[in-house]
């Protein structure tokens, strides 16, 4: 009890959203036995398949994986089969458990909570998961960027999200008719990959070069402390050059709203996107169809051979690493339509990449955009279906976490990343 | 060098026995150099304590700055025959070591300042207070200062972080030697900030942090001229229930400012039979389309209430307005970041007729106070109209300076006593704090009155064209103080 009778502390507030007309019933109990069929079946699928692959002189590494889904999908009828017969296993064997281990979870969380949004009404689910694709697709792009500068360099850029948030200042200061040049947004988009490349190419021929010239010794320290250094520098100088009055642009292009069936879109949003699906396209010609792309995937894949047959690693390092500054740079120009923008909003989506590179595969480029996507999705969809409204949106952040937490328990190396 | 310090400590070691059985003094006196004399030595002889020759040192230059005939040291190990010194009286070289006289940067009067200058506090808030200091900082030095000498103002970045303000006010009052705190922007902050100036027995006067607890713990070194959060939500109530409203969506924050301040709003909007639900966010949350989906799907509000602070508004309110559910679709209530109209507009360019709270008299009521402050804030910061948290934060570090003047000295308990008795004439209007030490609140009063500002005018104001500048707008509620009629989306 607060000492002061008017005075309510947050312990007492438990039931103040009780009036609510959104709160249903719950059904805890028999989803609580849906969910535990699924979790002790995933649980011994995990546990007891790898060492049955393992006795019998098996490759055991996707067993815990495989196992897993085809214990939770189909419970102990899929198990003995594959304790039985052991077969080689592939992504077939995953396809149709998967499909009946969501179904479960759906049928459980349906059981739970009747009532639910995401239970009663599809086209909800449509838009919520629209919503996520569209900014997912957004965590993409800035993840690529990241996942490229790792697979090329070896190295984590903890600068990544600065760069984000200089490509939009500079997209805003290209457009901006009050405050900037007023020039066409595909002039701002522009402005903005070439300013991030060319920073991302100086810091990196200057600063981080030495460390592949064995300058260095501690290589890898070295690099953490210099992008978190460089992180600082670009964040606090956008504070006292820029101000941290939030800037904003209006929509690239004045689509209206834009109405899919029965769900409507925030135009700025579907801009946004098309333009991560536009740098998308050309990110991948330009590493499948030209030299300079081919040499940086060479690279990527095995450094000496590269330099064998002629490619400078050395300069590939640059070029990844100002392309990856470019890449966020990117997003961010495409975002600032979207957000309000401060000098701060890089560090959200630093974390944000690296939750999405760690799930979709380091150093795998396909990986960092389904992961973004995952992400996305996971996100706007744990915000819409959580059953208390008024909580959902605080724990934004954990349901990417979870999904993030129960791959990397399956799938150690990530969605796609490269075998052990 | 070294030698004569060297030299200096081995007469000091021999002298030390002869002089021990001095009897130390009870009343302060004048003193004229003699040979062989030193400081220590005589700080050893009247006081007992050979170390506390800086004491000496500090009220002889305190007399000097009134009376030219005593001596001014300006190094304590160099002193000639024939000066006039002041030696302390025990208490006052007491006084002098415990830190309760001002000391530091000796000459001038340090006041610490709090605001949140960096994310994920509202920055655009910390910047508007921090120009508004700096006005008033200029104008109490420009009128002399106080008690004779300048002010040095000292301020500190809280981010908007509770843990940050325990730091920021523990920096203040042990390292900087503070006599007094004004600022903040944030209760979380000030929950805990008030802790570290109760425990250390520092005034402090809080500009722009509402919740309730931060008077009603009743702590003699707090006090605040920003309204208090129950009594705000009081007004939105009342608000609302002029509309006619049945069901609000409240959009508020997981901060130590937004749980209570939805919490009230919910207990006052049942009390007049409006339905209410409330959805919270983090402080910097970015994409709301999620839950603008969610509230889209649920039953239509007929209001919704942004009690989400700063930037993070913003991005609510534009986000809502393009999914259709903004201020020109439904009656929105923005969060007061509207008041800096150049920021809003910049954000949130779909955000006309919205409609928001605005604490501080309406520009038809302003003093000269007021209109003096608002000229400079203008010339400073471009602004038209200061934010309610710039005038707060202009006067609380003006009461301050008045307050430290009337008490007469830089003596907390003087400086509390001389606030509980003070009549301020500011941006804000009046200021008193009627209820404290002296008149304790009245058993049937709630304990949040207690060193509270009681009269902060609190108005509903609308925007009602796009661009259009914080000086212009509608007064819409209450009867009072309205200009003109709500306009219903």
């Amino acid at each position: 009890m607060s000492p002061y009778p008017n005075v309510i502390l947050y312990e007492e507030q438990s039931n103040f959203m009780q009036a609510s007309p959104l709160l249903q019933e719950f059904h805890p109990g028999p989803a609580l036995l849906i969910l535990a069929w699924v979790v002790v079946w995933g649980g011994i699928g995990g546990v007891v398949t790898p060492r049955i692959y393992r006795r019998r002189d098996l490759d055991a590494s996707k067993a815990t994986l495989y196992g897993t889904i085809a214990g939770a999908g189909l419970g102990p009828i899929l198990l003995i089969i594959l304790w039985t017969k052991t077969p080689e296993l592939d992504w077939r064997w995953n396809v149709i458990p998967s499909l009946t281990a969501l179904g479960l979870l759906y049928w459980a969380f349906a059981t739970y909570h009747p009532a639910n949004l995401c239970v009663t009404s599809g086209t909800y689910v449509i838009s919520q998961v629209s919503n996520g694709i569209l900014i997912g697709i957004l965590y993409g792009v800035i993840a690529i960027g990241l996942t490229l500068i790792f697979s090329i360099l070896g190295i984590v850029s903890f600068a990544h999200g600065q760069f984000y948030m200089l490509g939009g200042y500079a997209a805003f200061f290209t457009i901006s008719q009050t405050m900037g040049a007023g020039l066409h947004p595909i002039i701002g988009l522009l402005m903005a990959g070439l300013i991030t490349f060319v920073i991302g190419v100086v810091f990196e021929y200057t600063l981080l070069r030495p460390m592949h010239l064995g300058k260095v010794e501690r290589p890898g320290e070295y690099a953490i402390l210099l992008t978190f250094g460089l992180a600082f520098f670009l964040e606090y100088s956008a504070l006292a050059i820029l101000g941290a009055n939030p800037r904003k642009v209006d929509p690239f292009f004045n689509l209206g709203n834009i109405t899919i069936g029965a769900i409507t879109l925030p135009p700025s949003r579907v801009i946004a996107a098309g333009i991560g699906l536009l740098i998308l396209v050309i990110l991948l010609w330009f590493l499948n169809y030209t030299w300079l792309g081919k040499a940086l995937r060479a690279v990527s894949q095995d450094k000496q051979a590269a330099a064998v047959v002629g490619i400078n690693p050395l300069n590939m390092n640059t070029l990844a690493f100002g392309l990856g500054a470019m890449l966020a740079g990117l997003s961010g120009a495409a975002l600032v339509q979207v957000l309000a923008w401060v000098p701060n909003i890089g560090a959200l989506a630093s974390t944000r990449s690296f939750v999405v590179i760690v799930l979709g595969g380091m150093g795998s480029l396909p990986g960092a955009m389904i992961g973004g996507i995952v992400i996305g999705i996971v996100e706007s969809l744990g915000v819409g279906c959580f059953p208390d409204v008024s909580r959902a949106l605080a724990y934004q952040q954990v349901f990417g976490m979870i999904i993030f937490a129960v791959v990397l328990l399956l799938k150690p190396t990530g969605l796609f990343g490269r075998e052990l | 060098m070294k030698k004569y310090l060297f030299w200096f400590a081995v007469v000091l070691m021999l002298v030390m026995p002869a002089v021990s059985g001095a009897a130390p003094l009870n009343q302060g006196q004048d003193y004229v150099v003699q040979a062989d004399d030193w400081l220590s030595k005589l700080a050893e002889k009247f006081l007992g304590d050979p170390l506390a020759y800086p004491a000496i040192t500090y009220y002889t230059n305190q007399k000097n700055a009134e009376d030219e005939s005593y001596a001014k040291i300006s190094n304590s190990d160099v002193i000639e025959v024939g000066w006039k010194i002041y030696i302390p009286t025990q208490e006052e070289a007491q006084a002098y070591f415990s830190g309760s006289v001002q000391k530091v940067g000796e000459g001038t009067i340090k006041i610490g300042a709090l605001m949140p200058l960096s994310a994920p506090g509202s920055v655009s808030g910390g910047t508007a207070m921090k120009a508004a200091f700096e006005i008033a900082l200029e104008e109490i030095n420009a009128a002399g200062g106080v008690l004779g000498q300048p002010v040095e103002l000292i301020m500190v970045d809280t981010e908007g972080l509770p843990e940050r303000g325990t730091a920021a006010m523990q920096r203040l009052i042990n390292q900087d030697g503070v006599v007094g705190v004004v600022g903040e922007y944030h209760s979380a902050v000030g929950l805990t900030a008030k802790e570290v100036a109760h425990d250390n027995h520092v005034p402090v006067i809080f500009a722009e942090t509402w919740n309730d607890n931060i008077t009603a713990v009743q702590y003699p070194e707090v006090f605040r001229i920003a309204p208090v959060s129950s009594e705000v939500a009081e007004v939105d109530a009342n608000f609302l229930q002029s509309v006619g409203a049945k069901y609000v969506v409240i959009m508020t924050e997981n901060t130590g400012y937004g749980i209570p301040a939805a919490e009230q709003t919910e207990a006052r909007l049942a009390e007049r039979g409006i339905e209410s639900d409330t959805y919270f966010a983090d402080l910097g949350t970015l994409d709301f389309a999620p839950v603008i989906e969610r509230i889209k799907a649920g039953p239509k509000p007929d209001a919704i209430w942004v009690l989400l602070t700063g930037e993070t508004s913003f991005n609510f309110e534009q986000q809502a307005a393009e999914a259709g559910i903004g201020p020109q679709n439904l009656l929105m209530i923005c969060n007061q970041a509207a008041a800096d109209s150049e920021a809003f507009w910049a954000s949130v360019p779909d955000g006309n007729l919205c409609v928001w709270r605005r604490i501080g008299l309406p520009q038809q009521l302003w003093t000269d106070a007021t209109k003096a402050f608002a000229a400079k804030y203008k010339e400073k910061t471009g602004k038209a109209t200061p934010e309610s948290f710039a005038m707060e934060a202009y006067d609380s570090l003006k009461l301050m300076a008045q307050a430290i003047n009337e008490a007469g000295s830089t003596d907390p308990d003087a400086i509390i006593n001389a606030l509980e008795n003070i009549t301020y004439n500011g941006a804000l209007g009046t200021i008193t704090f009627p209820y404290g030490l002296k008149n304790p609140v009245p058993e049937d009063m709630d304990p949040k009155w207690w060193h509270q500002f009681p009269d902060p005018a609190i108005t509903m104001v609308q925007y009602t064209e796009k661009g259009q500048d914080a000086a212009d707008v509608t007064v819409v509620f209450p009867e009072k103080y309205k200009t003109g009629e709500l306009i219903r989306p």
